[in-house]
């Protein structure tokens, strides 16, 4: 057996008893201020906490919140003072819808013949030598 | 049938607020010892109240929930682990302050003149002797290292069994045994003037 499970020694009764003495002698003020922790320790633990799901369920959302702002302030700062690409993007587009719209101008490349093309080489080749 | 008990706490009852009375019992029973554990370890009287602080705040916290049986070498666990926490930050802000060029004197190790002050009332001789047991007691403690002083804190003053030791220190109850026993021989070789 052991020395600790032995039963104690004189000594060890001795330290004992100081030890205990020693508690009893706490004062009143360090007595208080345990009281204190303790009462705090209890209000804590009773305290409302949220529940861990829904942290969960709102990371998602801050997430693409966050990633739209990101977004946003990246496209933001990418764009050049004085310049209107977008317009002329817009511009462009307008124009390969109307073209896409018009059947007529559908028919006339679809054309089979080929005339179209005819045409068009020959107002490049007209438009070249005029220059 | 009757309720289960660990010391004065009833263990049966899981209700919340039957759960909140047994932990307040529990941390009732504990914390006077638990401030002389960590004043012994700490030497220091705000810093022993703000480790028996954290660690009841963490216990109630974190364990609560748990069965009441865990709540005594969780809490010295906890307790110990903040300890260790308060030495090493002592020992850095001891390195640092060392180095400091125009360091001023640390008012709180200044030794209190009022409390330094003789009483003016007679001191029985049994009390004088017994103060002084205890202050060499203290001095023989703090000088142990911090697993024997563990060791023999948790099983002497706070009662505890060398399994419930085991599980508050965190290693083996033979690791306990021999802490204990180094322990003893120690504070016997210091104290034994006082104690034999």
């Amino acid at each position: 057996m052991s020395p600790v499970q032995e039963p104690l020694t004189a000594f060890e009764r001795n330290v004992r008893t100081i030890l205990e003495e020693g508690v009893q002698r706490i004062d009143a003020r360090t007595r208080s201020r345990l009281n204190q922790a303790r009462q705090a320790a209890l209000a804590s633990a009773q305290a409302p906490r949220r529940a861990p799901w829904r942290s969960f369920v709102l990371m998602p959302a801050a997430g693409a919140a966050a990633a739209a702002l990101l977004l946003a302030f990246t496209l933001w700062h990418r764009q050049p003072a004085g310049e209107l690409p977008v317009l002329e993007a817009t511009h462009a587009t307008a124009e390969d819808v109307d073209l896409l719209a018009d059947s007529e101008a559908l028919e006339l490349v679809e054309g089979g013949d080929g005339s179209f093309y005819e045409w068009a080489a020959a107002q490049g080749d007209s438009g070249a030598s005029d220059s | 049938m009757p309720a289960a008990l660990h010391g004065d706490v009833d263990l049966t009852d899981s209700s919340a607020q039957s759960r909140s009375r047994a932990l307040n019992q529990f941390l009732a029973s504990v914390e006077l010892k638990a401030f002389k554990i960590a004043q012994a370890a700490l030497r220091h009287e705000d810093d022993a109240l703000d480790a028996v602080q954290d660690a009841m705040l963490q216990l109630a916290r974190a364990y609560a929930a748990r069965p009441p049986q865990e709540w005594k070498p969780l809490f010295y666990r906890i307790l110990e682990n903040r300890i260790r926490d308060m030495q090493r930050r002592r020992t850095v802000r001891g390195r640092v302050i060392a180095w400091l060029p125009f360091r001023g004197e640390d008012e709180e190790d200044e030794a209190d003149p009022i409390s330094q002050a003789a009483s003016p009332e007679p001191q029985p001789a049994k009390r004088l002797e017994l103060e002084e047991a205890m202050g060499a007691l203290e001095q023989a403690l703090g000088a142990l290292p911090r697993r024997q002083r563990q060791a023999f804190l948790l099983r002497t003053l706070e009662g505890m069994d060398v399994a419930e030791t085991a599980a508050a220190m965190g290693c083996s109850e033979g690791s306990v045994k021999t802490h204990y026993f180094r322990a003893v021989q120690s504070l016997r070789a210091h104290l034994g003037e006082f104690y034999l």
